[in-house]
């Protein structure tokens, strides 16, 4: 749905997106993750056709983005900082995006009202940062986009405002095929909602992996033998970690998981557990080989 | 289909309207303010005896109305694309699903519509107005208010496009606003710069000459306040028209290729950023130039000082303005390429390496030449003249004889090149121009010492031709013939002799025309004294006047003969005695002549060596050689006329002064 290939932008001589390609499929949740300043908004406003990129090519759904009134007629970018017209209500601004964006659902518009408790009529100058970011989802849900781009689209939210926002973009994706870009520096904030996921730092791309993927290959074992560790034991797969606790050895291994517990049961170990590993771990131990602090770019 | 729509959104025309509508408003209340309310009131009031003189619209308020002009337009702009110079805003527009050519159509149809619809508004009701108030036809007519409904509208519309283009240039609101004011100054601005440095720079450049091509009259603000006077002229309106359609197609255009990230930039182009920075360094220089050179009189050290003074300052300015912080100062290296390339520039202009100063063309290409101290006239080569002057210091010479001895003086002026530089003491302005036989014009100005100056013009202003040009009696078509001579002494202008039998006028009139043709280069340059003027009453009904010099012989000659003399000047017979007073401290005569009785005068007087003369003889010298122009003479004479109580003052050259009094006061 959205291929972007080789792209550059630099700001002032400083490169703040270099040489990044990346693909993302038709109804998929994909997480841009990345520091302050790795150029997560500055990819992002390019994919929303807002910035021009210097180099490279950004297409959404096979055509080009920037100047290109059909595909943002289907595309809607909610900045980190939101932006809404002085002095309109929450009414006169979801009669500007009827008119705007065709796709535009005047009952979804109706039915979301229930979940976001706030009257049509006020100005949204005069509400608060959260209730403002709630009035910019229900617009953009109303509008029914093909394509959503979120720059850290869960500040100022509280938790039960967050969840139901979730909800509401999965079941669009689920309903709709939508497909939704969402960026942040908190992989925790994300972990449950993406099944993509891309890390940015210093404007390069470091890495882009499917979390089924990742999560199906790697896992933390818990193991004790009663005589020790058998010589032979760690040679059957790779082993992203390992530290003896006592007797007990603790490790990361990448691997089937059943092939890895079949090869170690044959070892007919005392203790044999398989813990849950978290998305970021997974990161920190993959990326650890590769020698970056990922400890600092994940929060 | 929809898409046929999305040139306008019904939408942003909302939105644009409810950010912007307010200046609609305030241009129509303001308009109304300025043309219509004035009338009304005007015509309203019982006192209706006094109407007023308009002319046309303009006169009811020009300069409120220029106001309006000046201002709405570039505060229209501003708003109308505020949206782009904010970060947010700019974001979120061009994140809407419209290309920026609609966005930029639509914001321009909406401005177009928010300067006319007042200006409409108003001329209808001026044009009611004119119908219904008691308004003669010949002070206010439809023809005046179609008139000021093109002008105005045309005015507004310059202005809001010009502002529109810088707006696209910068990313701040504030900065839009003042380069579109600079933009508006700027054409006049750095041409005058321009040519006034050039004068420090290279000697004999005329200024002065491409000065005078009424460089004022491009400053739009200049021109809106004259339109009461005249209206714009056809070429005029076509070049109004041809620059605001070009700010607009440029605008368009820079708005495609601008950046959404230029909001909030100082300039929105980085490609800017160079010209901008060394552009604001140039003029500065030129300012700091022009201000040291007039204050220190050409003094070529100060200059300098200026140009480095100045184009530091502009400089770091422009620097802090693009970078928009105060720290700028360890960028100095860009500040030395600058310094490099004004250092070629001025070694190439001022060792004259074009060879500017040294040009002159051939003798023999010359087909005539200009002499005088002004380029006034040279400009006017190819026009008529309305204005003919009694005296014309300014002329185009075509005897070989004159063409020769100007182009010497040119070759002298050119080989002095030191006298460049500050300037000190006596000094005339020069102009030498030259019209060559295949019809390319030369001009220079030169300021020359004095003594130079008599030394090299004397053959070309003692010389016939000259003389014939300079004076209008002596022109050979224009002067019909003379009813009447009236010859009126001076200052007191008791004496008066009137010529009317032809036989005497004619022979007045030949001594007369003989002592121009014959008078000494200092005569005519000025300084000598005068015994009166003379008024010629022509057939036609024109009176010229003529100055009767002291040093016209033959004119004092036929009235002697014909014993009228006594009776047209003041004469030696009537002076009891003459006081010469020695300005040691070389005051200015109209010190004292300015209140005689007032105790500095008095003091002065007593402290002063004075002599006291009642020779007839030496008091009809003394008459002769005296001038009355004020000025810091080494003496002072008062005149004691018979049976008059005050004086009459004059001074008396050291060249000329009586050796009586060389010997008698020291």
């Amino acid at each position: 749905m959205i291929e972007i290939r080789h792209v550059r932008k630099e700001f002032d001589e400083v490169e703040a997106v270099k040489n990044v390609s990346l693909h993302i499929q038709q109804g998929s949740i994909y997480g841009l993750l990345g520091s302050n300043g790795a150029g997560k908004t500055t990819l992002l406003k390019m994919m929303a056709g807002i910035y021009k990129q210097d180099a490279g090519e950004i297409f959404i759904g096979g055509e080009p983005v920037f100047e290109n009134v059909k595909v943002k007629q289907t595309t809607i970018f909610l900045p980190d900082a939101l932006y809404f017209f002085p002095h309109t209500t929450v009414q006169q601004m979801a009669q500007f995006y009827k008119d705007v964006y065709p796709s535009w659902n005047e009952e979804r518009f109706g039915k979301l009202q229930e979940l976001f408790p706030i009257d049509v009529h006020k100005k949204i100058h005069r509400m608060s940062k959260g209730m403002q970011r709630q009035v910019a989802f229900w617009l953009a849900f109303s509008a029914m986009p093909n394509v959503l781009i979120l720059d850290e689209p869960f500040d100022g939210l509280d938790a039960v405002m967050r969840q139901k926002v979730k909800n509401i973009l999965v079941q669009d994706v689920a309903e709709r095929n939508m497909t939704v870009v969402i960026s942040s520096h908190n992989l925790r904030e994300v972990e449950d909602l993406c099944d993509h996921v891309g890390i940015l730092h210093h404007g390069e791309m470091l890495m882009e992996k499917e979390l089924d993927d990742l999560k199906a290959d790697v896992h933390k074992i818990q193991v004790a033998f009663r005589n020790g560790l058998p010589s032979l034991f760690l040679r059957g797969f790779q082993v992203l970690f390992q530290e003896e606790r006592g007797s007990v050895l603790l490790c990361i291994v990448r691997g089937q998981k059943e092939q890895v517990e079949s090869h170690i049961r044959k070892f007919e170990p005392l203790i044999f557990d398989v813990l849950p590993l978290t998305l970021e771990e997974i990161f920190i131990y993959e990326m650890g080989g590769v020698g970056y602090a990922i400890e600092n770019i994940l929060v | 289909m929809r898409s046929k729509t999305f040139l306008f959104s019904r939408s942003i025309w909302l939105q644009q309207i409810r950010n912007i509508g307010w200046i609609a408003l305030a241009h129509l209340l303001l308009l109304l303010a300025v043309v219509p309310l004035p009338m009304i009131v005007v015509y309203t009031t019982k006192a209706t005896n006094q109407l007023p003189t308009w002319r046309n619209i303009y006169s009811i308020s020009g300069p409120f109305q220029g106001m309006i002009a000046f201002t709405i337009p570039v505060l229209l702009a501003i708003f109308l694309f505020r949206y782009m110079q904010v970060k947010n805003s700019a974001d979120y527009m061009h994140s809407l699903p419209f290309r920026r050519e609609a966005l930029f159509a639509q914001n321009m149809v909406l401005g177009l519509a928010i300067l006319f619809i007042p200006i409409i508004v108003t001329a209808c009701l001026t044009a009611m107005l004119c119908y219904v108030l008691p308004i003669d036809r010949s002070i206010l007519a439809m023809a005046d208010v179609m008139r000021w409904t093109a002008e105005m509208g045309l005015m507004e519309l310059f202005v809001f496009t010009a502002s529109v283009f810088v707006g696209m240039l910068t990313g701040l609101s504030v900065l839009q606003g003042a380069f579109a004011y600079i933009l508006f100054l700027f054409p006049t601005g750095i041409s005058v710069l321009v040519l006034l440095n050039m004068e420090y720079m290279l000697r004999g450049f005329a200024s002065e000459y491409y000065l005078t091509a009424k460089l004022e009259q491009i400053v739009p603000f200049v021109r809106f306040l004259e339109l009461e006077s005249r209206s714009l002229s056809t070429t005029e309106a076509g070049c109004y028209i041809i620059v605001t359609m070009l700010f607009t197609a440029l605008s368009l255009w820079l708005y495609r290729k601008r950046q959404s990230e230029a909001a909030n930039q100082a300039l929105a182009f980085p490609i800017l950023r160079p010209v901008f920075l060394y552009g604001v360094a140039f003029c500065f220089m030129l300012v700091g130039g022009l201000y040291f050179g007039e204050m220190t009189v050409n003094s070529l050290g100060w200059i300098i000082f200026g140009y480095v003074m100045f184009s530091f300052i502009g400089f770091f300015v422009a620097k802090m303005i693009v970078e928009k912080t105060w720290r700028v100062f360890y960028k100095w290296k860009e500040y030395m390429y600058f310094v490099a390339a004004m250092l070629v520039v001025g070694v190439i202009i001022h060792f004259d390496l074009t060879g500017y100063e040294k040009r002159i063309p051939q003798l023999s290409e010359i087909e005539q030449v200009y002499f005088g101290n002004s380029t006034a006239r040279f400009q006017q080569f190819f026009q008529e003249e309305h204005n003919v002057s009694i005296e014309q210091p300014d002329q185009f010479l075509k005897s070989k004889e004159n063409i020769k001895n100007v182009y010497l003086f040119h070759q002298q002026l050119i080989e002095n090149r030191n006298t460049h530089g500050a300037l000190q003491g006596d000094f005339r302005n020069v102009a030498i121009g030259y019209v060559l036989k295949n019809g390319d014009r030369f001009i220079r100005t030169y300021s020359v010492p004095a003594d130079e100056y008599m030394l090299f013009a004397r053959p070309i202003v003692e010389s016939n031709e000259y003389k014939k040009n300079y004076y209008f009696l002596l022109h050979d078509k224009g002067v019909a013939p003379i009813r009447q001579v009236t010859i009126i002494e001076e200052p007191v202008g008791e004496k008066r002799v009137t010529l009317i039998e032809p036989k005497q006028i004619n022979e007045f009139m030949s001594s007369l025309k003989q002592d121009m043709m014959e008078e000494k280069m200092e005569s005519l340059v000025g300084g000598v004294g005068t015994w009166g003027m003379i008024e010629l009453l022509q057939s036609d009904g024109d009176i010229i006047h003529v100055t009767w010099k002291k040093t016209y012989a033959h004119t004092e000659q036929w009235l002697t003969q014909h014993k009228l003399l006594s009776k047209a000047r003041l004469t030696a017979a009537e002076v009891d005695y003459a006081l010469v007073v020695k300005n040691k401290e070389r005051k200015p005569l109209y010190e004292i002549l300015g209140d005689p009785n007032s105790a500095q005068a008095q003091q002065f007087l007593q402290q002063s060596a004075t002599l006291r003369v009642t020779n007839k003889q030496q008091i009809e010298e003394l008459l002769r050689q005296s001038a009355s122009n004020p000025g810091d003479a080494l003496y002072f004479i008062a005149f004691y006329r018979s049976g008059q109580r005050e004086p009459q003052w004059e001074v008396i050259d050291e060249k000329n002064i009586p050796s009586f009094i060389r010997e008698q006061l020291p």
